[in-house]
Parts: structure tokens; sequence; C-alpha cells
């Protein structure tokens, strides 16, 4: 089978279901958009990972991109809804001298972005969240962050993508076998169903970008999967109702590693807690962090400290029930920033990806980025630090 | 290492039942040191469920004639915890790996060594959605035989029975027993489709006394089984008080047209059983799909070894056979271990039984195979995941947009994410999903907790 | 109210509340069934529509009777009684 589209978005996780959303809003109804995804739409790491929107204040770019990118969030719950968005602030725990040293330095970073956030002592912790243990220093309370269920995310900006332009078509179980090329350009999809002509293409395949990207015979792109350990609760026994972060958490996750990605047993992985409330009353609970290529198999030791340390911050979690527990494969780029816009050797081969630990909360910054570069529009915030460009060599 | 929250066994035995009796008695026997894990307060299982300690049900109710073997099995096995078995009971069994088994008990994280395990957790009932399925007081045949045989509760003055297979007869001759009115018992195979099981019945000495019984107990009470019905919808205030009942094809599609209401205040639901494979899936053991033998089940070799090393497996988890499959498979895994522990080779009459058994039970579920068009019963707005309280709608919806595999219906509307892990909505889930009602589930991805366990038990659980 | 079959003799008499109520069980009953026994079969409020579930599988498998005792959220059909339990119904508040 032969068809055509103006544009084909290869991944249907949230980058590329928020793609296919604001390609939707900002071109006309006559643009035909194909979304394909190998396997369901939204079933990796979309439908592996943890649900924060996260406003990160420590540079004034990444700043501006997560806070555009929470707003839009909360707009989207207002226009779409249906993904249990719950905005619950985030509380930044210290626990030790160091972590307490650590309070005053966000803060100012919030303040220097022109934000607020407001640090607590132990007594007005406990008030804020009586979950927690009683012994908790002091913490800075922010309350711009929030928690999204991502794959019913990824479904509703599907939905509201056809919603707007009936030429979106969404194909689950459609794996791309390979791309043709018209000269330097593009000319073509292969799919397992179909050869779709078509001269630009959305790479937003998280983990899997690389292999896309390798079938245009370029050089490797960056990104490697970096593993994390998750638990989730049964319903209604949530302790908490506040997103809880250890504050060290900033450090741990927001750094770039200092260990080697592409070796798959050389790291000994890292933990700090990030407890999110659920709307129906339960309680997901990570993060960890280890490079061990794609095996999804628990690391028990990895999981087990990092609830040592959820049950050291919120005792009551102790007896609620564990449901599941499974990994999920974050899409780690090299230098710990997205990749976001053209890749320049192959007119109309565009990225998305490579967020890490942070792409549901850029995800809709994203889509509105990449939109509004395909359509030729200035975009909302400075994307020059993620240009894709940087890692053409 | 070893503390009182480790303890090592020759053979860990997972369920009660007569299959993981029947094994780790013969163990026992032989003189290896046998722990039998099972999350019910005694041994039985579910079909030899027992009174609580202490209960004098002795003669109470009349029983078919294979509860003797029942009885049997268990004396021999209780007999055998007064030496090599430890039964602990109350035990949830959470993880597994060849020759580890992690579980809960009384608020403690334990685990088990062991040098051999035999799988025999037994299956549980196959839930067919329909409308007001969700009422307190509609429940599976297999929760009236619990609340009857293992409790002595009364479960209400009326009641319906619906649902398909042999089950149904138990279930009508228990609810008899406990002094409540079967207002009717519909069995929504049409008679031409259960006559199949016939020969099965008659050629098998045992199941045809056991069915002449049945029917015996339903004449004397003067219940008639009606062949071709089912159970259309439910209805009540705060719990179930009237049921719309109609006639269905042979394909079990409702024929609307035919409905009558009954009053009643309890229905039981026995569409069959599931095996319970999740703990040999998480060992690594392969498995094959088979509508009659109750979907998904273990593949085993002639002498109930499993291709994982150190595994065996027996009864229902190896597809739906019954009691009398369970017990003999369950001697049979025992000679296979006993052998490979240096014994003496096994006794072919005890492979010929179990094959013999689990033939005629597999002739004989032929004639039950799940009637498809049940799966029309719900509507759209009828909760098809019961944790998560999504509809068919949704999940129609979810496999739409998401795809029509079990992972994707889940990821696309959270149905089957919560603490039954799917084991309730997931057999009928796919078909409600994607409207083609013969849609069978997929292998379901096992995740640890093989059940919800707490936090602590996780965290402090022994390596 | 359902209650108990005939002639099972005489057992030991539990009590625990439920919902705050006094409730006697028999030693060895579930919740689930002690409750059953004197008429209460609604367990739970369900998870979002909040609508009252009891007893479905009675043997731990479908987690519809979960209620809330001591504090810690448990299957009422594998639990048994024990004097003086606060049992309180499980699910949406």
């Amino acid at each position: 089978m032969s068809e055509t589209a103006d544009i084909v978005v290869i991944g249907g996780g949230i980058i590329g279901s928020s793609v296919a959303y604001y390609l939707a809003k900002l071109l006309g109804i006559s643009t035909r958009i194909v979304i394909c995804d190998r396997g369901p739409i939204a079933g990796a790491t979309s439908a592996s990972c943890m649900g924060h929107l996260m406003v990160t204040p420590d540079n004034a770019q990444e700043y501006a991109l997560t806070k555009t990118s929470v707003d839009l969030w909360r707009g989207l719950h207002e226009d779409l809804g249906g993904f249990d968005y719950n905005p619950t602030g985030a509380l930044y725990l210290a626990e030790t001298d160091e972590d307490q040293e650590m309070i005053p330095v966000l803060h100012k970073q919030f303040a220097d972005n022109g934000d607020q956030a407001d640090v607590l002592d132990q007594k007005q912790v406990r008030e804020i969240e009586p979950g927690l243990a009683d012994d908790i220093p002091g913490a800075l309370f922010y309350s711009g962050d929030g928690v999204v269920l991502p794959m019913l995310a990824a479904g509703a900006m599907l939905r509201g993508a056809q919603a707007r332009n009936p030429n979106v078509i969404v194909r689950a179980n459609c794996a791309v076998k390979g791309i043709e090329r018209d000269g330097d350009g593009i000319s073509a999809v292969v799919t397992e169903h179909s050869v779709i002509a078509t001269k630009t293409v959305v790479n937003a395949c998280g983990i899997w970008t690389p292999d896309i990207g390798d079938m245009l015979g370029q050089s490797r792109i960056p990104i490697y999967p970096r593993a994390g350990n998750l638990a989730i609760t049964g319903h209604h026994v949530s302790p908490i109702r506040t997103q809880l972060l250890e504050i060290s958490y900033l450090r741990f996750a927001h750094a770039t590693s200092g260990v080697d990605p592409t070796k798959t047993d050389a790291d000994s992985g890292g933990h700090a807690v990030n407890m999110q409330p659920q709307t129906n009353g339960g309680c997901l609970i990570g993060s960890t962090r280890q490079f061990r290529g794609r095996n999804k198999e628990v690391n028990r030791d990895l999981l087990r400290r990092s609830l040592q340390r959820a049950q050291r911050y919120v005792p009551g979690i102790a007896q609620a029930p564990i449901v599941r527990t499974w990994v999920g494969l974050r899409p780690y780029s090299i230098d710990n920033h997205p990749l976001i816009g053209p890749w320049d050797p192959v007119p109309g081969f565009w990225i998305a990806a490579g967020h890490e630990g942070l792409g549901i909360s850029m995800a809709p910054v994203t889509g509105l980025l990449i939109a509004q570069q395909i359509a030729g529009m200035t975009p909302s915030v400075n994307v020059a630090p993620y240009l894709p460009a940087r890692f053409v060599s | 290492m070893s503390d009182d929250r480790t303890i090592e066994a020759d053979v860990g035995v997972v369920g009660a039942g007569p299959g993981g009796m029947a094994a780790a008695t013969k163990l026992a026997a032989a003189g290896l040191r046998v722990v039998v894990l099972d999350e019910g307060q005694r041994a039985g299982g579910q079909i030899y469920r027992q009174l609580p300690n202490g209960t004098n049900g002795h003669g109470l109710m009349a029983e078919p004639p294979s509860h003797d073997q029942g009885h049997e099995l268990i004396k021999s096995f209780e007999k055998q915890t007064e030496r090599n078995v430890e039964l602990i009971h109350g035990a949830t069994v959470w993880d597994a790996q060849p020759g580890r088994l992690w579980f809960e008990h009384e608020g403690a994280s334990r685990l088990l060594r062991c040098r051999h395990m035999v799988l025999a957790p037994g299956a549980y009932d196959r839930c067919i959605p329909f409308p007001g399925w969700t009422l307190p007081g509609v429940m599976t045949a297999g929760a009236l035989q619990v609340m009857i045989r293992g409790f002595g509760v009364v479960p209400g003055k009326r009641a319906l029975v619906v649902g398909s297979g042999p089950l149904l007869l138990p279930t009508v001759t228990s609810l008899l027993g406990a002094g409540v009115e079967v207002v009717a018992a519909l069995e929504a195979s049409s008679r031409w489709q259960a006559l199949r099981a016939l020969p099965a019945v008659a050629l098998h000495a045992a199941r045809r006394r056991e069915a002449f019984w049945y029917l015996k107990q339903l004449s004397r009470a003067r219940v008639k089984l009606q062949w071709g019905w089912t159970v259309f919808a439910c209805e009540g205030d705060g719990r179930v008080q009237r049921a719309i009942i109609g006639k269905v094809d042979r394909s079990g599609r409702p024929r609307r047209g035919t409905e009558r209401t009954i009053e009643c205040d309890v229905v039981g639901a026995g569409f069959g059983l599931v095996p319970s494979i999740e703990i040999g899936l998480r060992l690594g053991v392969a498995s094959q799909f088979a509508a009659t033998r109750g979907g998904h089940y273990l593949v085993v070799d002639a002498e109930q070894r499993t291709a994982v090393a150190t595994v065996f497996a027996v009864g229902e988890i190896c597809g739906i056979g019954g009691a009398e499959v369970a017990s003999a498979e369950g001697e049979l895994a025992a000679a296979s271990i006993l052998r490979e522990e240096g014994g003496a080779a096994i006794d072919p009459a005890v492979v010929a039984r179990a094959r013999s058994e689990r033939r005629a039970a597999d002739s004989m579920l032929r004639a039950f195979a799940p009637l498809p068009g049940l799966h029309e019963l719900a509507r759209p707005d009828t909760i098809v995941c019961r944790c998560e309280d999504i509809t068919k709608l949704a999940a129609g919806q979810a496999a739409a947009l998401h795809g029509e595999s079990m992972r994707a219906i889940k990821v696309g509307c959270r149905a089957g994410m919560g603490p039954c892990q799917a084991r309730i909505c997931g057999p009928s889930l796919q078909a409600m999903a994607t409207d083609n009602t013969a849609c069978t589930m997929d292998l379901p991805v096992v995740q640890v907790p093989l059940k919800p366990v707490s936090s602590e038990t996780i965290l402090t659980a022994p390596e | 109210m359902s209650g108990r079959i005939a002639g099972l003799g005489e057992r030991e008499l539990v009590e625990f509340t439920f919902d705050g109520e006094q409730v006697s069980a028999w030693a060895g009953d579930s919740i689930a069934m002690a409750l059953w026994a004197v008429g209460q079969q609604a367990l739970r409020n369900s998870s979002s529509v909040g609508e009252p579930r009891g007893v479905l599988c009675n043997m731990g498998i479908c987690y519809e009777c979960l209620v809330v005792v001591d504090g810690a959220t448990v299957r009422s059909c594998t639990t048994m009684v024990r004097s003086g339990m606060k049992v309180q119904r499980g699910g949406k508040l």
C-alpha cells in the first residue's frame, strides 16, 4: 500500500503525541499527519515513567523551557483533560546539613527567574504535609509543579489532534522499516504496513531515536537508555497529598552522569526519592538511575533503597500495599539536554527526543517548538541550546 | 544464612489443594522435608474447603462421592504435617526464582529456600462482565462455595446460579445444603453442547457416580437446570435485589426480547476457571493456550517437570482439569522428584493414572469451552475493570487509539492495572474492548509482586 | 440477616468494630464472612465512581473486598477477625 503524508511522526509516546497535537493546532486541516509507533501508543517509556511536571530553575534557559511547558500542561488539562492532572506542587525535602544548604540556593534560583518558592522549617513542613516524618529539618515548597498520568495524556493529545484535524492518522503496531531518500532529503517512510511518501519526518522515538537515525546513515544520535525502578501502591492508601523530592534529587537527576552510558555493566546506579500522589489515592515511588542497556528486569537492590528512603520520609508508606514494580528506560542524551529541532544534514528530518527524566514535564513545549519550527514560526522559547546540530559531526 | 524469616526445605509446594497435598504427602512419606505455602487457613484448597478449626460441620451438608477422596487426602496430608510437612497458611507468595519463594506471612517478609518446587496454586473463577455485576451480592460460584463450605455462612434467602460448566452443580447443591432457595440455575450452554461431555462422563466411573449424585440432589430439591439461559443484568439499591435473565444462542449471544425478571438476593456466577499461572510465568516456565483448559496454562513434560530446572507444576496451573487430575499429577510430580533424589524409578501406574485423568478431563471440558457470545452481555456503560472503574466504552476507546493488545488497552485506559493485576478483567478485556467476542487474552506480563504486598515486605525481604 | 448454617454448633465469639459499630463474629471467620453473616455486604467504595462493592471471589484474587484494619488496607476475605480490631470500609472516602 502506498499513501502520502505531509508529516510523519515516528514514535507515539508522550513526545510524538505532543508534536502531533501542536502540528494539528498550528497547521491547517488539510495537513495530513501520520503518527506511527512500533507498539502500542504510549506503551513504552511513557507508560513506565513517573508523571512529574517539574519546573527546574537552575538556569534561565531550562527554566523558560520547563516553566512554559508546565504552564502548557495546565492549559491542556483545561482544553483536553482526562489524564489525572494533579496540581500537587512539590516539596523539596532536606535531611542532612548539606541538603539544608541547598534550600536557600534553590530558593534564590526560583527568585532569580522571577518566580517564588517558600522556605519551610521543621514545623511548617508537617503543616503542609502531615504524612511526613516529624524530623524533617526543612524543605522548599514550590506550588507550580504537578503530576499527570503520561499514557492517558498522550492519548488525550492524540485525540485532541484528531478533533482539530481529521487528517491526523494514528497507527499503533506499525514499525518503521526504513526511510527513503531523495537527494539529501527524504522521499518516503517505509513501515511494516505501507510506504508513506513524505518530505518531513519527526523522530520522536525516545531511547530508540538513534535506531531511526541510523536508517539515514548519519552519525549515531547520542541518546542512551537510563533505567529507573518504580513501585506503585494500591488506591486510597497514599499518606501524602504533595509531591515529594529529596532536595539531593536535583544534584542527582539533572547533572550529566560521570558514567559512560555505552557501558552497560559499569554503573552501580543511584537513587533519590520522588513520591507522587495520584488522583486515585495511590502513590508512585521512584526514582533510581542506572545505565545498563535495555534490560528491564527490576534491580531489587536499587528498588529497595528507594523504598527505604520513601519510608524514611513517609513512615506510613511502609504498610501501603505495593501493586507493581517495574523498570522504565529514560532517553538520556549525552549532554543531558533534549534534542529539539532539525537534523541539518538531512533536510526535513527533525528530532524531538533525549529528555531523560524531564520528558513529561517538557512534552508540551517540545511539541510546540517542533511545530513552530516546521510551520516557519518564531519559537516561543529560545531553542538554540537544544538544537540537534550540536551533535552533527 | 538462616534466621526465623528464612526457612529451608527439600521441596517447596505452592498451594494446599489436592495437587499440592498429594505431592507433599508422598514426598514427606519418603522422608523429604516439605514446606507448603497456602493463602487459605486450612488444607484442602478451594475444592475441598474445610470449615475453620474447631467447627463441627461433619455430616451437616450432603457431599458428593468425590469428597470422600478429598477427606482421605486431607487426612493423610494432615498426618504428615505432624512429621515432615510444614503447612504455612495465610501465606501470600509474591516473588519466585528457582529454589526460592518469597512470601508475606502475618505481616512478616519471609523466604523459603528449596531444592525443588511444586507449583499447585490452582485456579480462579472466570468472570464475564454484565450490567450490575458489581453490585454487592453478585459473586463468583467459587465465592459462594467458600462462604458455605469454608465458613458456614448462609449466602442469602433466594439465590440465582448462572454460568457454564460442571461447577454449577456443586454450587447449587452447596446452596441447597445451606438451606437457601435456588430460584433458578441457568446453564448458558445448550443441552446439545453439553451432551458432548456425556461420553467422557459415562466412561469414567467416578465422574459418572458424581453426575448421578448431583442430578439426584437437584431433582430432590426440584431445581431444574435451564439450558441456554443466563443472566443479562442484575439490579438493586446498593445490593442485588433482582436479576434479568434471558436466553442465549449457541455461541452465548444474548437473545434480546427473551428477558424475564427474577427476585433474588444473591447471585453466583461460574463461567469456568482460569489457571493461576502467574508464578509459573515469573519463573520463566513456558505456556500454551487452550480455551477448553481455561486459557493460558503451563507446559510440563510427561512427568510434570517444567523446562525450568527444579520446578514442577501440577493440577489447574497446567490447564483446568479438576481435583482428580490435580491429585494424580501431584503424586506423579512427587515420584519424579523422588527419582531425581536418587529414589526408585517412577511406577508406570502413577504416570498412567495422571495421563488418563487428564485425558478424561480434557474430553469432558471440551463441551464447555467459554462461549464468546457472552461478551455481548456488557453494555457500553458496564464496568469491565472493577479495580479502576473502567467501562466497556472506555476500554473500547483505548483499544481504538492505543492498539488491541492487552498492553495497549491497559496503557490506554488503565484497565487491568489495579490490585487484582487483571486477574478478573483480563480474560475478557480484549474481547470487550475490541468488540470481537472471540478475541482471547494475550499472555499476561507478570510483574513483581505477584500479588500486592506491603512496601515493608519488599524492603525487608530476605535474600 | 444472612446468619449461620444451622447445626454448626457453638464457636467462640470475637468482637470487633466495623465503621465504629460493634460486630459479633465467630472465631475463625474472615472479616468479610463475619460481616456478611450480620448483613453487611458493602465493604468498600469503588476507586473512582465510589459505588459500593462487596465480596466477588472470596479467595484473595479480586481485591474488591478491601477494608482498612487498624490503618492498613487488607483483603477482608483473607484476613481473619481478631478481638478488638477496628475495621473500616475501604476505598474512596
